[in-house]
């Protein structure tokens, strides 16, 4: 029985590192409907920042983490201002290649510092030994990734529900044009909004890296493969990333956990939630949450 | 139209048929003939080396699925994020006949032209079963519902025993009028393949845009709501896109596996499908010469970027990073750049070119 | 209007000079070959051209960047000291991303070049391109260990032992060394044919008398918590992990591991997991990735490591020193790997010189296949000779075993041939 709980402990762990991935996504779509393929690529970013920080620099990793977050917040803010500006109102598929042409150049950045083919790992900061309690045990490092992705998740909520900003960028998702109309500034909130998404990302990306090590390829993997968690959620409901995260965590562990191995199946946590996405856009397109838009064809 | 169909200036029709020709005055008629004959004949005169003869026909091949890609992506406004995934589907259907009869059974290396066809439509088949969630959904969740075929196919492909877990299957060569296809004429005989396809396939897209079917495509992509009310289903006529598209991408896989003499799934992985958006987008999405520059530009792209990278190795020794950064980074702002300055792509100059060509030596 | 016009034609015009101008490079290539068969006659020193094609950047790139280097700098070593003599050797490498529709078009340029001997990477292209290679009837060294190569091969010759023979080299080392009944064993394994290939022959081998327990075979995916398979693994009974992946998913289990304090500290400790591994798991990367967790795991390859001093690893870090690499590259086993696949590809050049046969594609598959008994080719960068032969196209047959002991890596005894591979 334990194995079942430390089965749900490990997937709840994985689905809240997958929520705070996640966010990122539906903090961009959320406020301009754009959806960011070049996520993995800040999220490795951040965390080859906080290591840079940390080992290079020599800067006590809380205080290093800190500060890659402020960094990639500017940096995603730069680079919507540079790259995606210009195509506001352009169809979306042009802005999807953007983003996408933003992962090849973002690659392209990386394999210019040593990070692009060399394998790192964090000093560990952490008390090695684990909490255990009956039978089911979880990490330092999975516990504070854990209270990291509540604290800026819920901090999230907060922002889009009571602060002034928060709602204007809720306007804008809802209606550029009569958002504009009551002088609410649409490109500032598109650049806040990558903006906040950077800063989910550094955080994630130092959360991932201190579990897996940084290995490029691995780290920049994670954009795609949040995307089912992305889409069952509801691409624009921080909420939805949140429960999506989770069930998709639990899925998996459960996938790896019994299925493999047995009936000649292997690796199926790699792909069920793609057959659980496509499933799921056939019966609800919108996802757990994402807000129907009412459209009949 | 005038009488002299050699020298017709400006848009004068009498008809709606006249104005619905592919070449609207002799003189373009001429010139795409020549044009054609030229592509058929210069390697007879001019014999390029095994490398280029492979970069042509990949070209060519590329331009293939890309025709499939701009019908549903440019002409239905679908976007898909697995393409590669169809391409795939042709060159595994052809891996599957390898590995149950043999990779030279006669049916392989005898009836290939057939084999391409059967690749073709199981591409098709497939093309329709993944635009099925089209019927629902649109815009970001169908893309994603493209991916997600990808991630799939990618895993079944490696799972499977039967398809060697993604390792090369081999695929024999084919037999032409004279004899097996040898290796030093492989490329060449397989250009003249591939170009006939591009012709024929170029004049079936062309056609197909100038019929109802064609038209409900791009009526659905500009405004699905309106398309409905004009009596066409907009969900099938999507399903419909990503057969076509499938078609394509089958007969483009099928080739693939021809021209490499084997199939693995390197070459169908999720950065292909993003290599063929990138086409199609730098290209102009949307238009029939688009999928002629497309490919072009990206895969001459490539090579260009490689020579400079070997050139700056040679300046900077020891910067390895440099130049082997310099390929994404090329490809990536190729990317951008196109979408902040030229958004319809290179299709775009071409129109503007014509324009002016037609309109010389008078600005308008 | 008239600007956008000027502007496009312009690009026009510089996209059409850049297609003619590759077109033309092709052109120059016929009169540049002349006029060097005009200087071959003339006897002046000659130039041997050779390939290699591999992934730079893109997957596996951190071990394919510092293999890349360990190839130049021996090729520019042997120039420099003159191995050759007045002979150069020029060595194309390109990148291919892993991409085997890259590494073709790399081959074919190579070909069209006129290479005499071909160095491979991946086990995809290398597979991919098997038809090519037998059809150009040229020698081929990949870095790709996987046995399938061999399969109706008879020009691609591994640097090393074979992924399965490592596989069954560490079961047996496990069989050996284990205290008790037959040990319980997991396999921790790639999703892909280059994981999944090994497992058959092991099973093979258990089949012919290897006496370890298969208990699973996990396949990892990305995963980020190991710990229920841990767990299961546990609860199993399982003593022994043996990995064949590459270095992250190994990196990510034993740190769970090692939370959980089920790594054990010395080999078969009881109630304990002793994790070991295959040729591309191992190596400083894995300890650069799993940091203390990385202790007590047990790896095996063929070539000799920098943290093991010898006049190998003595003769490698002067190299790298000589043309400026880093540390990182200088100790990375896969720059020694590199090194070695240069060093063969030079050591038979020197023979077909040495013999005065012209130097030729054949010449130099011959000599490879001559490379045996008081032949054999010793590198000093591997734990034991190189051989080849008709039937043996694995180079170096012996395996070192090699233990991280406080954050390096330490030889175990001495190098060994695995019993039960030799029997398949």
């Amino acid at each position: 029985m334990s194995y079942f709980f430390q089965l749900v402990v490990s997937g709840i762990v994985v689905g809240s590192i997958y929520a705070l991935s996640a966010l990122g996504f539906v903090l961009i779509y959320k406020s301009s409907r754009v959806l960011n393929i070049a996520h993995g690529q800040i999220i490795a970013a951040g965390a080859f920042i906080t290591y840079a920080l940390t080992v290079w620099a020599g800067i006590s990793i809380y205080i290093s983490f800190l500060l890659s977050v402020v960094i990639t917040f500017f940096l995603a803010m730069s680079v919507e201002r540079i790259f995606l500006r210009r195509l506001i109102g352009e169809p979306i598929i042009s802005v999807i290649m953007v983003t996408i042409g933003l992962m090849s150049i973002i690659d392209g950045l990386v394999y210019l510092t040593p990070f692009g083919t060399e394998n790192f790992s964090f000093p560990a900061f952490l008390p090695k030994t684990p909490i255990t309690f009956g039978g089911v045990s979880i990490s330092w490092t999975q516990l504070v990734g854990v209270i990291i992705t509540t604290i800026l998740i819920a901090s999230f909520s907060w922002f889009f529900k009571r602060s002034t900003i928060g709602v204007s960028m809720r306007a804008v998702s809802d209606d550029q044009l009569a958002s504009m109309s009551v002088g609410i500034s649409v490109p500032k909130v598109f650049g806040l909004a990558w903006a906040t998404a950077g800063l989910s990302a550094a955080a994630a990306g130092s959360i991932i890296g201190n579990i897996t090590g940084l290995n490029f390829d691995t780290l920049h993997a994670f954009g795609i493969t949040v995307f089912p968690v992305v889409i069952l959620g509801g691409l624009d409901s921080i909420i939805g990333a949140v429960v999506a995260g989770i069930i998709m965590g639990l899925i998996q562990q459960f996938a790896a956990g019994y299925l493999d191995g047995h009936w000649g199946l292997y690796g199926t946590a790699d792909v069920l939630p793609y057959i659980i996405l496509l499933v799921i856009l056939l019966f609800k397109p919108h996802g757990l949450f994402g807000i129907h838009e009412i459209e009949r064809v | 139209m005038s009488a002299n169909r050699w020298f017709a200036t400006g848009n004068f029709f009498t008809t709606y048929k006249e104005e619905q020709r592919i070449f609207l005055t002799n003189i373009d008629r001429l010139a795409f003939a020549l044009f054609l004959a030229a592509l058929f004949i210069w390697p007879l005169f001019f014999k390029l080396s095994n490398k280029y003869m492979l970069v042509i026909d990949n070209i060519l091949i590329a331009i293939v699925a890309i025709y499939g890609l701009n019908l549903v992506t440019g002409y239905a406004g679908l976007i898909s994020i697995g393409h590669a995934a169809f391409v795939g589907v042709g060159a595994y259907t052809l891996a599957t006949f390898s590995q149950l009869l043999g990779d030279s059974h006669v049916v392989i290396t005898h009836a290939w032209p057939l084999m391409i066809l059967v690749s073709g439509c199981m591409g098709a088949a497939f093309g329709a079963f993944v635009g099925l969630p089209a019927i629902r959904i649109k815009h970001l969740y169908l893309a994603i519902a493209t991916l997600s075929f990808q991630m799939i196919f990618q895993w079944v492909i490696n799972y499977l025993k039967f398809f060697d877990q993604g390792q090369t299957i081999y695929i024999g060569r084919v037999r032409w009028l004279t004899g097996f296809v040898g290796r030093d004429e492989h490329y060449f005989f397989w250009y003249y393949v591939i170009m006939f396809l591009v012709v024929v396939m170029g004049f079936g897209v062309r056609n197909l845009m100038r019929t109802r079917y064609g038209r409900c495509l791009i009526a659905v992509r500009d405004n699905d709501r309106a398309a409905d009310a004009m009596g066409m289903h907009p969900g099938f006529t999507k399903v419909y896109a990503f057969a076509l598209a499938g078609f394509f991408a089958g007969v483009a896989g099928a080739l693939h596996a021809y021209l490499y003499r084997g199939v693995g799934i390197e070459s169908f992985t999720l950065h292909q499908s993003i290599t063929y958006l990138a086409m199609a987008i730098v290209g102009g999405l949307g238009t029939l010469p688009g999928a002629f520059f497309g490919p072009i530009a990206i895969r001459l792209l490539d090579l260009q970027v490689e020579h400079l990278a070997e050139f700056a190795g040679t300046i900077l020794t020891g910067a390895m990073n440099l130049a082997t950064a310099l390929k994404p980074l090329a490809f990536g702002f190729v990317i951008v750049l196109f979408l902040m300055f030229e958004p319809r792509g290179i299709a775009n100059w071409w129109r503007i070119i014509r324009t002016y060509l037609k309109l010389w030596p008078f600005r308008y | 209007m008239k600007k956008t016009s000027v502007i496009v034609l312009t690009l026009m015009i510089a996209f059409a000079l850049a297609f003619t101008w590759s077109c033309a490079k092709e052109e120059e290539k016929p009169v540049a070959e002349a006029k060097k068969e005009e200087v071959m006659m003339a006897d002046a020193p000659q130039v041997y051209k050779l390939g290699l094609s591999l992934a730079i950047t893109g997957p596996t790139s951190d071990a394919g960047n510092p293999y890349s280097k360990g190839v130049e700098d021996y090729f520019r070593y042997a120039n420099e000291t003159k191995i050759l003599g007045e002979d150069t050797i020029e060595c194309f490498i390109r990148d291919d991303q892993y991409k085997t529709d890259v590494t073709k078009r790399n081959f074919e340029d190579f070909m069209t070049e006129g290479i005499v001997f071909y160095l491979n990477y991946s086990t995809g292209s290398t597979l991919g391109l098997k038809r090519d290679f037998e059809e150009e009837k040229i020698a081929v060294v990949p870095a790709s260990f996987h046995a399938g190569n061999l399969d109706d091969s008879n020009y691609i010759f591994l640097p090393i032992a074979s992924y399965s023979k490592q596989m069954i080299g560490l079961a047996e080392y496990v069989a050996t060394n284990h205290a008790g009944d037959t040990p319980k064993v997991a396999l921790f394994i790639h999703p892909s044919a280059f994981g999944r290939g090994p497992v058959e022959d092991t099973k093979k081998a258990v089949e012919k008398g290897l006496k370890i327990d298969i208990v699973e075979v996990v396949e990892h995916g990305k995963d980020l918590d190991n710990t229920a398979t841990l767990q299961r693994l546990q609860s199993k009974g399982v003593q022994y992990v043996i990995c064949h992946t590459v270095q992250s998913p190994v990196a990510t289990l034993i740190k769970d591991a090692e939370r959980q304090g089920m790594v054990a500290g010395e080999f078969g400790e009881a109630g304990k997991i002793t994790f070991l591994g295959a040729h591309y798991t191992g190596g400083n990367d894995l300890i650069a990735l799993a940091g203390s967790a990385a202790n007590n795991y047990f790896w095996s390859t063929s070539y000799t490591l920098t943290s093991e001093a010898g006049p190998g690893t003595a003769a490698q870090l002067d190299l790298a020193k000589r043309y400026g690499r880093d540390d990182k590259a200088a100790n990375s086993h896969n720059y020694t790997n590199g090194v070695m696949v240069a060093q063969i590809a030079t050591e038979v050049l020197r023979r077909a010189k040495a013999s005065g046969k012209p130097i030729t594609r054949e010449s130099l598959y011959d000599e490879m296949l001559a490379m045996n008994g008081y032949n054999a080719f010793y590198p000093l960068t591997t734990v034991g000779p190189v051989t080849y032969s008709q039937s043996d196209k694995e180079g170096v047959d012996e395996l070192q075993i090699y233990r991280v002991e406080e954050g390096v890596f330490r030889a175990v005894g001495a190098p060994f041939m695995p019993e039960f591979a030799m029997k398949m």
